[in-house]
């Protein structure tokens, strides 16, 4: 599924990913964990083709096919989705619009056809409900007004809408109180499927208790300096990513 | 002002020589024959060079006066072409209208004097009943206008006024005057090409409660100003002026305005949004000015613009002068580029980067045409609003 290797990554010119190599296989969830400023959020953009994070080197596949080279859009369009850490506010363009508007760009860009304004409106419904989001919060202007995680629920809300194959969830716990997290977290695993992958990134453990991984890596000085089975995070709540500054 | 020595270029000499042998056309030639037109010297007119856009003389006039959209189809149409003036549908009750050769000029300033020295009469509407159907002034291309409107007491009127021009030089002068609690609700639209000059001037008056609401769009021209002028002269009198500029190619538009607060407790509230792309020119003038006697005067004028280009320009002179002490006056002004981070957002979303793109303007202007209270203006406005946008980003 997603296949990331030696990448190097700088920003501004500074080498921030430093030979980073990942496997994803279709079905599994992978948790990205790390220090401050180990490079989780630069990994999370320069996958999702954000200007200013400079691919210098290696290699991002999604399901064989190259990422790098294609326009953010493009790269949406093949079903890569990222949950923002801080989702953007977009005033005067209203949730709904907003939604259809990119559901119909992506089937375009796929050749499929547009979505029928009745098919749409159920569609959001029925996903609405699941996610505990109100007609109230889809018909303001996207986040607007929005509290942190109002704003978190609205990102799961659009990517289950838009239905993505390959996940990537950045920071997606910050912000959110135990009731929030929770219903966030269900909305998230409803979306795990055989067919599809997810990238979480977390500084915390408390997240993983919700949304259990197949695999967790440590992310330090922009490489992955360990992996393991679900235990690693539980001993990274532990005993802190002190023993891994060297490792970088 | 009388400077001796003024030397004519060969576009003004033309100019001068195209104005009709009427009172006001000889006093707007003897003027113009003394200080020359307005240019870049003159600091109104500094982003808006009248004198450099007639260089070359006045450009042959092309284009059509536009087709009245069916949201509009019930209203009353007076044209001004070349040829005069013509009307179009029946009037209803309570309006009367009538062309007077001589007036008085109430407008201030030199495109108030060229335009009234342009049209060969004035016309003037009275309004002495309130109005059900809408009036449009249609502006054709090449063509002066004069029109004086006086709104008696109580009454109202929907008027729109358009010049579309794609060349030519259109000149227009509104005189409004807007009696006790009556009110005016004004959208104009002007849309040129790349040959046309289009100068308009209102001139405002209203008295107390009245209301003066406008909300305009411009797609600019070689050279294109809306000026407005109005005085609350009475008391708890109302202004709303909004507008609205999408500029692209080498056009330029120039939305200049005075608002000035003679009478106690008026209000007044500005909102100006434009999007400028490629060479074009936006420029913003707005004055507001409060009397001593204009306590308790409540005024706002906000400005914000976007540059979509690297050669873009977007000019503002915001101008607060208060001479009464207790008051409520704030304005704001703000030009800016797209906001990086939300186009990002949109795109990862899956929608494109010009479509993301026009969505943002879209999103950024259409607060301007929310004060529209006729529906199907508001639809015709937001449509070729998303025409533009769609034009210019495919």
């Amino acid at each position: 599924m997603l296949n990331i290797n030696n990448l190097q990554v700088e920003v501004g010119g500074t080498h921030i990913i430093k030979g980073l190599t990942l496997q994803v296989p279709a079905g599994e969830v992978h948790a990205i964990m790390g220090p401050n400023g180990a490079g989780k959020s630069t990994l999370s953009y320069a996958l999702t083709g954000r200007d200013g994070y400079d691919v210098i080197g290696g290699t991002a596949t999604l399901n064989g096919e190259d990422l790098l080279d294609l326009a953010p859009e493009e790269r949406a369009a093949k079903g890569l989705f990222l949950s923002f850490q801080y989702p953007l506010e977009i005033p005067g363009v209203p949730t709904l619009t907003f939604l259809r508007t990119a559901l119909n760009a992506q089937r375009k860009a796929r050749g499929e056809g547009e979505i029928s304004v009745p098919d749409f409106m159920k569609l959001s419904r029925d996903v609405a409900k699941r996610l505990g989001v109100t007609p109230e919060m889809m018909k303001r202007p996207l986040n607007v007004g929005f509290s942190g995680g109002e704003k978190k629920r609205m990102e799961i809300y659009q990517m289950a809408l838009l239905d993505p194959r390959f996940m990537i969830l950045d920071e997606t716990d910050s912000g959110l109180d135990i009731d929030a997290l929770k219903v966030v977290s269900e909305g998230v695993n409803a979306l795990r499927g055989p067919d599809k992958g997810m990238l979480v990134i977390t500084h915390y453990q408390r997240l993983l208790d919700h949304i259990k991984p197949d695999r967790v890596h440590v992310l330090a000085g922009g490489r992955i300096v360990d992996s393991g089975g679900p235990e690693l995070a539980l001993a990274l709540e532990a005993d802190g990513y002190d023993r891994y500054k060297d490792a970088a | 002002m009388a400077l001796a020595e003024v030397r004519l270029l060969a576009g003004e000499e033309a100019l001068l020589n195209a104005l009709p042998h009427t009172e006001a056309g000889e006093a707007a030639r003897a003027h113009f024959t003394a200080a020359g037109l307005p240019n870049r010297r003159v600091e109104a007119f500094k982003w808006t060079d009248v004198r450099a856009a007639l260089a070359e003389g006045i450009p042959e006039a092309d284009g059509s006066a536009g087709l009245i959209p069916a949201c509009l189809q019930d209203a009353l149409v007076l044209d001004f072409a070349a040829e005069g003036f013509g009307l179009e549908g029946e009037k209803d009750q309570g309006l009367i209208i009538e062309t007077e050769d001589s007036l008085e000029l109430e407008g201030a300033g030199p495109l108030a004097m060229l335009a009234a020295g342009f049209a060969p009469r004035a016309v003037v509407l009275r309004v002495t009943q309130s109005q059900d159907r809408p009036v449009v002034l249609r502006r054709h291309p090449g063509a002066p206008m004069r029109v004086r409107l006086e709104l008696e007491a109580g009454t109202r009127l929907t008027l729109i006024d358009t010049g579309l021009a794609t060349a030519g030089l259109s000149t227009g002068l509104l005189e409004i005057e807007i009696g006790a609690d009556a009110e005016l609700v004004r959208y104009s639209l002007q849309n040129g090409g790349t040959g046309a000059i289009d100068l308009t001037h209102a001139a405002v008056t209203v008295a107390d409660t009245g209301r003066y609401h406008a909300i305009a769009l411009m797609f600019g021209g070689k050279l294109a100003r809306a000026e407005t002028q109005v005085l609350l002269a009475g008391e708890e009198a109302n202004c709303l002026i909004h507008g609205a500029y999408l500029l692209s190619g080498s056009t330029h538009a120039d939305m200049t305005t005075k608002v000035v607060h003679a009478g106690p407790n008026g209000q007044t509230r500005e909102l100006f949004k434009g999007a400028v792309q490629d060479r074009a020119r936006g420029v913003f003038q707005g004055k507001i000015l409060v009397e001593r006697a204009a306590q308790k005067t409540d005024a706002r004028q906000n400005h914000h613009a976007l540059m979509l280009s690297e050669g873009a320009e977007i000019d503002a002179k915001p101008e607060l002068e208060i001479y009464a002490d207790d008051v409520q006056c704030a304005h704001g002004n703000t030009i800016g580029a797209l906001d990086d981070q939300a186009l990002f957002y949109m795109r990862q979303r899956g929608i494109p980067e010009a479509q993301a793109k026009a969505l943002l303007v879209q999103a950024f202007v259409t607060d301007v045409f929310d004060a529209i209270e006729h529906e199907g203006v508001r639809d015709w406005f937001s449509g070729l609003a998303r025409a533009w946008l769609e034009a210019s980003s495919s």
